[in-house]
């Protein structure tokens, strides 16, 4: 049986979807703990970014933040995680929290300070409230930036958790690690195409929720535009 | 957990000088071998990325399907893409430097489209006007004021690369991510902190010197924003 | 003139990366200056400390006698290594005589012949090796066979001493250790055969090292593999569950070695290196390395010294 028959082979054996050590569990656990960790990212990075990016201050903390984050290596952070805390789902946890920080810091900033100061202006001009200008005209127009900054982290958590199956925790990188460790290439192989077609529907989903988030009006080249001469357009990440 | 040592009750230190004072040649090799990694990767990288870029540039159609393919094998967790080429290229230099190599195609292609797409029509015009050729004006005219963007690319897929390089340590390779793998393997926390932040001042130094090479090959751009 | 700016920082680039290149680096493995007559040996460890301190002590000797000797350390785990040295890749490694003798009989699918006499062990290896070029040589004194331990806190609230204790309390525990542990006749099949334990769960981590000290200390699993020499084991608290009906058999240190590169000077150093190392020497050597952290290549060079080599 040549390389890719034995892949096939791997995928069709009902013994490799059944259990802990299973596909299924595998995946919802991959998912669990990227979802949990962006969830919590996200709920400290996007109400920082937004507020420096609203009031103007800090910029140059938030725009560096991302590339410090993209200087420190994901692996060397698990490793730190694990040495602080021991193995298990718990450091991978926070170590894929903080992770998944600097990106979504970065971008919410850039996405409120691209905001026309003009229209600001002209919100205020019109008599609203600070809090209104900051729902209701600043958001939406930095949402798509501000998605951006979301999905990037999200890709970055999904490929770092596979590495933390090499500090004793689960998800798909299990697959590859142990391949790897049993010189079983068909198992390895089969969990990184696993691996890669889970990244890659991440990425597609999220892409279509950023699109989906940016107001009609604004729905064209113009997003992507202001991502790219901002640098910091990182359309699926770091996979690291 | 670990902070006593898992291995027994000594206290394992953060960082032992002692050990670093030792051990030089090992961080310096390890340093060395980041370094030539990483230039490896993303020369080779600049060396696809730019006909690529110029192809999907001038052609549309190609455009799309380049930007697919190469912003799939961004998306590719990097230990996933590195296994997919074990059972064929092995635990090698090859193995490790494809997958580097393939991590920085989409930034640096999409940077060369963009700097290239952002060359005003003027300038162009200009050029053809003053009785430019195509490939003269590319030279002369277009790629160097594309340079910023395409810098801006080299930057970004440098950092990036130099953090990837580490987990080539898991694929037999590894420059400062092999002394990262041995504080794993060994509970040892010296060679994680030495690796670690070597990895990351080589990072914020290879940025600051890009960034000071981007300034002295555009000297028009000193005075606008900062790319 | 903005070209030639272009060109000679490319240039610049260019140069940098060559002199780094030269100089300084030296790639994954490491190896030494220049060859020497005697020739090269290619020496390879298993990814934990006292394969790296085995290799370094063969290594350190057969440098000393003239040869140049170029180290794989970490090459991977027996899978990986075994393999390597059948096709030439390396030329020694320091096997374990019961598992070596396991694991060929195993691919080669015949019945497993391992047993408790390191000797006839070392025979059966060599009955099936020869023929692929390679040599089992003598057999040392030292042992290092796997062993599973448990918390100390767990031996005493189970009353556990042996292994044959664990059949009532097998079904709801964990037991965690390298990734192959599934497949090798002394860890879990042996486990399930010999002693009829049944484990709830397998945890994948690692061999003996500092996954599975933590796993055990954190009690993410009940009962882990070690290595009887392992430098740690008393240092944290944990009890080797005694192996009453001997699953384990004589895993003595054997070179194993290409017959091509096993000449009589080679053969008769490696052999004397043998006769010299016992069991309490790997067990300090071990401690020194994964507990002290000091250097395996260090700690092999000090014995090395202490024996005369």
């Amino acid at each position: 049986m040549n390389f890719a028959g034995q892949v096939l082979h791997w995928f069709l054996d009902p013994a490799n979807w059944q259990g802990d050590a299973g596909v299924p569990h595998r995946t919802l656990e991959h998912l669990a703990m990227s979802g949990a960790s962006v969830l919590v990212a996200a709920m400290i990075a996007l109400p920082v970014g937004i507020a420096i990016g609203h009031y103007g201050r800090g910029g140059i903390l938030a725009i560096n933040i991302s590339n410090i984050g993209r200087a420190v290596p994901s692996f060397a952070v698990l490793v730190i995680a694990v040495e602080l805390f021991g193995i298990g789902a718990l450091p991978a946890f926070i170590a894929l929290v903080a992770l998944a920080i600097p990106p979504m810091v970065t971008n919410s900033y850039i996405g409120m300070r691209e905001v026309d100061p003009d229209v600001r202006e002209a919100a205020r001009g019109m008599g609203m409230r600070e809090r209104a200008v900051l729902f209701r005209v600043e958001l939406p127009i930095a949402l798509p930036l501000v998605m951006a900054g979301v999905r990037t982290s999200a890709v970055n958590v999904v490929a770092t958790a596979t590495l933390a199956a090499l500090v004793a925790w689960g998800g798909l990188g299990r697959f590859i690690v142990d391949g790897l460790g049993l010189q079983n290439y068909p198992m390895l192989f089969a969990g990184a195409v696993m691996v890669a077609v889970l990244s890659l529907a991440v990425e597609f989903a999220l892409a279509g929720a950023q699109r989906l988030a940016t107001p009609a009006g604004l729905r064209s080249t113009t997003s992507t535009q202001k991502e790219e001469t901002a640098g910091t357009l990182d359309p699926a990440g770091i996979a690291a | 957990m670990f902070a006593s040592g898992v291995f027994g009750a000594v206290e394992d230190p953060w960082i032992r000088w002692s050990w670093v004072g030792g051990h030089l040649d090992v961080i310096l090799a390890a340093l060395g071998q980041h370094i030539q990694l990483t230039l490896i990767a993303v020369g080779l990288g600049l060396l696809i990325a730019v006909p690529l870029g110029l192809v999907a540039w001038r052609n549309s159609l190609v455009r799309g399907p380049i930007f697919s393919i190469t912003g799939i094998l961004y998306t590719i967790p990097s230990l996933a893409l590195f296994s997919m080429l074990l059972p064929f290229t092995g635990l090698t230099v090859l193995t490790a430097e494809i997958g580097l190599v393939s991590y920085t195609l989409l930034i640096l292609v999409r940077n060369i489209v963009v700097g290239l797409t952002s060359v005003p029509a003027e300038v162009r015009e200009a050029a053809r006007g003053m009785g430019y050729r195509p490939l003269g004006e590319l030279v002369r005219i277009d790629l160097p004021l594309a340079i910023p963007a395409i810098m801006a690319g080299v930057r970004i897929a440098t950092v990036t690369t130099i953090g990837l390089v580490t987990v080539t340590a898991l694929i037999g390779e590894g420059g400062l991510g092999s002394l990262i793998y041995d504080g794993l393997l060994r509970d040892f926390k010296t060679p994680l902190v030495v690796g670690t932040v070597l990895s990351v001042l080589l990072a914020v130094m290879a940025d600051l010197g890009l960034a000071g090479l981007q300034r002295l090959v555009t000297p028009w751009a000193r005075t606008g924003r900062a790319a | 003139m903005r070209l030639e700016r272009i060109f000679v920082l490319g240039a610049s680039m260019v140069a940098l990366a060559l002199v780094t290149t030269s100089c300084g680096s030296t790639g994954g493995p490491s190896s030494s200056a220049s060859s020497s007559p005697k020739g090269t040996i290619t020496i390879a460890s298993f990814n934990f400390s006292e394969s790296i301190i085995l290799a370094h002590i063969y290594g350190g000797a057969l440098k000393n006698k003239g040869y140049t000797i170029n180290y794989r350390d970490k090459l991977g785990n027996r899978e990986i290594v075994e393999p390597a040295l059948l096709n030439g890749q390396i030329d020694l490694y320091a096997g374990y005589a019961a598992t070596d003798l396991d694991f060929v009989d195993g691919k080669q699918g015949v019945p497993l012949e391992a047993g408790s006499d390191a000797q006839a062990n070392v025979q059966k290896l060599n009955a099936r090796l020869n023929s692929k070029g390679v040599k089992a040589l003598d057999p040392s004194a030292a042992v290092d066979q796997n062993a599973f331990a448990v918390t100390k806190a767990e031996a005493d609230q189970n009353h556990l001493t042996k292994l044959s204790d664990l059949s009532s309390v097998a079904s709801g525990w964990t037991l965690g250790g390298p990734p192959e542990c599934p497949q090798r006749p002394f860890c879990q099949p042996g486990l399930q055969k010999t002693y009829g334990l049944n484990f709830k769960g397998f945890k994948s981590l690692d061999a003996g090292g500092p996954l599975t000290y933590a796993a055990l200390k954190q009690g993410a699993i009940n009962i882990g593999l070690v290595f009887s020499s392992d430098g740690g084991i008393s240092a944290n608290n944990f009890v080797v569950l005694q192996d009453d009906k001997h699953l384990e058999d004589a895993d003595n240190i054997v070179p194993l070695i290409r017959s091509a590169v096993a000449n009589g000077e080679v053969t008769s150093l490696l052999n004397s290196i043998d006769a010299k190392l016992n069991t309490p020497d790997l067990t300090g050597l071990n401690k020194s390395a994964d507990v002290d952290k000091q250097d395996p290549a260090d700690v092999a060079a000090g014995w090395l010294k202490g024996h005369g080599f």
